[in-house]
């Protein structure tokens, strides 16, 4: 009754016809058709993977954008993307293109300083670049036109006092212009920044 | 209503819809595939040589049933399973007998998975086995199920994670102790010959086929896991035609290889069949009373080269998928139970939640006994020589494992024979429904001005299904009386229960299916068959307006 091994070209047959229909039939399982609304959600994931592939993250005196740089780094970790963190200091037209703004520099040292701290917290790599240009929104436009960007992000406007517009001359024309797409971060209740916390809440109560 | 009402009862919480394609197929997985390591050494000690075609029987009639769940399950996406597509489509006292013939199976699953899994364990610890200590082998069955119990009350069951990990394992598993038992040990004219010598008597097959149909229940838990599937009309028919071809296969490959395979004496072999220090052939022994609860890891032992590694760790494996199984015995009918409470065919008492644990407690516990009375009346025999005389007496001498298999199989049969009419029955009157998936072969016809498609699977499986429950009517001595003493006494509860709350006795509750059809898709996600089905009532009013003007 009992043997050895024994090979025969129907078993044989027999245990190939299992194997294959078994894998078979669970990789047919696991690969449905996607339905309308998956396809539409695998085109915004694949408009994603295009918006995220080069980032720019602006900076300027005008434009405080740290939060975009944490929002940036965590897409960059997730779509492997190229970021670059751009501070632009703008030079009036009453001093030469070279001026020396050492007080501007040293903000513009720590701004970039930040946002690569931001980045190895997130473990991604970052460029970092300050330049001097006569206005912020056309340097902008031109590195991101080098640099072949695929979303230019930037922070929200601030300046002195709150003027009544979320968004500054320089946000507008980048906007306008950019051949990316733009991501403009104004935060929440929007001018805060620029609003006297401490008399807001005096004038509430 | 104001608006923050409004927004309370739109924020009420809903199953959330986290189970994919592996996921949903895991669910049924864990549930049928665990059959097969019960149902193949009842098959082999009951139909013999003759085995492999009481498996194909059971399995071409699993085949239409698992066509028809399919198509319900697609186009009716609710937990609720055969008992609610009974409900649709015959009225509210079908619904009960379906739902009650469904809770038997369920509770015959506790015991049954449970009193199986010790059986695995004690391939791997023989202080377990039945036959020399019945009382521990009771024991520890009865321990399990108590402990499931306290499990699914207090709320902790096992994740759809773990369920698909243990289902992958166990298919790559089966898959190769199948690969390697054909590849090496497999003689076709061995089964020739098994089939030719061991043929056995007409009523020996028809005893086969009825349990040969227990290895293909459980279809039910991937129409239960309906709610929780992502796109359930397009997922619920992959994974359920996969689940049946997956099943199919191994069931007729077992049984073929356990009449045609040649064991191995090779190095790590275990000693050779025998029974009564004789040499026996490799099916008789896997169908004997020893061997029948766990046929599958003392076949995967004698496999040559692989035997050895599955010798160590199928019975581990077995006992594994089979506690799952078990378990989904206790949590699928408090389910049942709490939905058939909430459409008034059984009393509000199974609805109760605990309030510490927000479970349903009451219809755990109370099923959970059921089944403990199921395993006392299973295990009766081995642990008292005057029961064993009064069975040998009534009812042949079955064993425990063969008395549970009886029940299960007739509670199955009835289940499925009123999901055929179901069927039937909601392709004549609910035609409107979108159906992604559709069993083939149909008859078209027109009934009320609505083009409808009549199933001749349905009808096929109809008389297939009805044949297996006059097979287990005619064989099981037990089953022929203590399966329809079930029905009948849940037929009397809610004949009363329904009486003195002054429901519909015979008929059924007002329901407003197309509303509810609607809901149903929308809570599904499946929006594109939503809009279909809203387009086809749109028609189907457009129609009868333009009839009427006629």
């Amino acid at each position: 009754m009992t043997g050895q091994i024994h090979v025969t070209v129907a078993g044989m047959i027999i245990a190939l016809f299992i194997a294959g229909a078994i894998g078979a039939t669970l990789w047919w399982m696991v690969h449905p058709a996607p339905s309308y609304v998956q396809k539409l959600a695998q085109r915004a994931e694949h408009e994603l993977e295009r918006l995220v592939g080069s980032l720019i993250v602006v900076f300027s005196p005008e434009i405080d954008s740290s939060h975009m740089m944490a929002l940036a780094a965590k897409l960059a970790r997730g779509e492997k993307s190229h970021l670059l963190a751009l501070y632009v200091i703008e030079v009036p037209f009453t001093l030469p293109p070279n001026a020396a703004m050492p007080h501007e520099e040293r903000i513009a040292m720590d701004a970039l300083a930040a946002a690569e701290t931001i980045a190895n917290k997130y473990g991604v790599n970052l460029r970092t670049e300050m330049i001097h240009a006569r206005q912020t929104s056309q340097a902008v436009l031109d590195i991101a036109r080098q640099e072949k960007a695929h979303l230019i992000m930037l922070g929200s406007f601030r300046e002195g006092k709150y003027t009544g517009a979320p968004l500054s001359h320089t946000i507008e024309t980048i906007s306008a212009y950019a051949k990316c797409d733009v991501l403009i971060g104004v935060e929440g209740k929007h001018g805060t920044l620029l609003v006297d916390e401490q008399a807001l809440q005096v004038a509430e109560r | 209503m104001s608006l923050e009402a409004r927004v309370v009862e739109k924020r009420k919480p809903q199953l959330r819809r986290a189970v994919k394609p592996w996921g949903s197929f895991a669910w049924g997985y864990s549930d049928v595939g665990a059959d097969i390591f019960v149902g193949l050494g009842l098959v082999l000690g009951a139909a013999a040589g003759a085995s492999n075609i009481a498996f194909l029987f059971a399995g071409l009639v699993y085949v239409c049933i698992g066509l028809a769940y399919t198509e319900l399950a697609a186009t009716y996406p609710v937990a609720g399973g055969g008992q609610y597509f009974v409900l649709r489509g015959l009225g509210d006292i079908f619904g009960f007998i379906a739902g009650w013939a469904v809770l038997l199976d369920f509770t015959i699953d506790i015991t049954l998975f449970a009193w199986s899994c010790v059986d695995y364990l004690s391939q791997l610890v023989p202080q377990l086995l039945t036959v020399p200590h019945p009382v521990t082998h009771f024991v520890v069955v009865l321990l399990l199920i108590c402990g499931l119990c306290l499990l699914n009350v207090i709320g902790i069951r096992e994740s759809t994670a773990f369920n698909g990990i243990v289902s992958g394992l166990d298919v790559v598993s089966e898959t190769a102790i199948l690969f390697f038992g054909f590849f090496f040990a497999f003689n076709p004219q061995l089964l020739i010959h098994t089939m030719q010598t061991s043929w056995p008597t007409t009523f020996q097959l028809m005893n086969g086929v009825s349990l040969a149909i227990i290895s293909f229940v459980g279809l039910e838990s991937i129409s239960q896991a309906a709610q929780e599937t992502q796109r359930p009309a397009s997922i619920i028919p992959r994974t359920s035609i996969s689940l049946i071809l997956t099943i199919l296969i191994f069931a007729l490959s077992y049984s073929n290889l356990a009449l045609g395979m040649q064991p191995w004496s090779g190095h790590g072999a275990p000693p050779a069949p025998m029974m009564h220090g004789h040499n026996v052939p490799l099916w008789a022994y896997l169908g004997n009373g020893e061997n029948n609860g766990k046929a599958v890891a003392v076949l995967a032992s004698y496999v040559p080269f692989y035997g050895a590694l599955a010798a160590l760790y199928v019975p581990l494996l077995g006992s594994i998928l089979l506690l799952i199984s078990s378990n989904s015995g206790v949590f699928g009918s408090s389910r049942i139970a709490y939905a058939m409470s909430t459409t008034q065919l059984l009393p509000s008492f199974f609805q109760r939640v605990h309030g510490r644990f927000r479970t349903p407690a009451a219809s755990i516990i109370a099923f959970t006994l059921v089944a403990i009375v199921e395993l006392i009346f299973a295990a009766l025999p081995s642990l008292n020589t005057h029961a064993a005389m009064i069975y040998r007496k009534f009812f042949h001498g079955e064993d425990g494992i063969t008395f549970l298999g009886d029940l299960y199989a007739f509670g199955a049969a009835t289940s499925y024979s009123f999901v055929f009419i179901a069927l039937i029955a909601l392709r004549l009157y609910d035609p409107l429904s979108p159906r992604k998936f559709k069993i083939p072969f149909n008859i078209p016809m027109q009934i009320r001005g609505e083009r409808v498609e009549f199933p001749i699977v349905g009808v096929i499986g109809f008389i297939g299904i009805g044949s297996i429950l006059v097979f287990t009517m005619i064989t099981h001595e037990i089953g022929r009386f203590a399966g329809p003493a079930w029905l009948i006494c849940g037929l009397i509860g809610y004949l009363i229960y329904r009486y003195r709350k002054g429901l519909p006795i015979w008929r059924s509750q007002r329901h407003n299916w197309r509303v509810a059809q609607v809901d149903i898709l929308r809570a599904s996600g499946e929006l594109e068959l939503m809009d279909e089905y809203t387009n086809n009532l749109r028609e189907s009013e457009r129609r009868r307006e333009e009839a009427r003007q006629r």
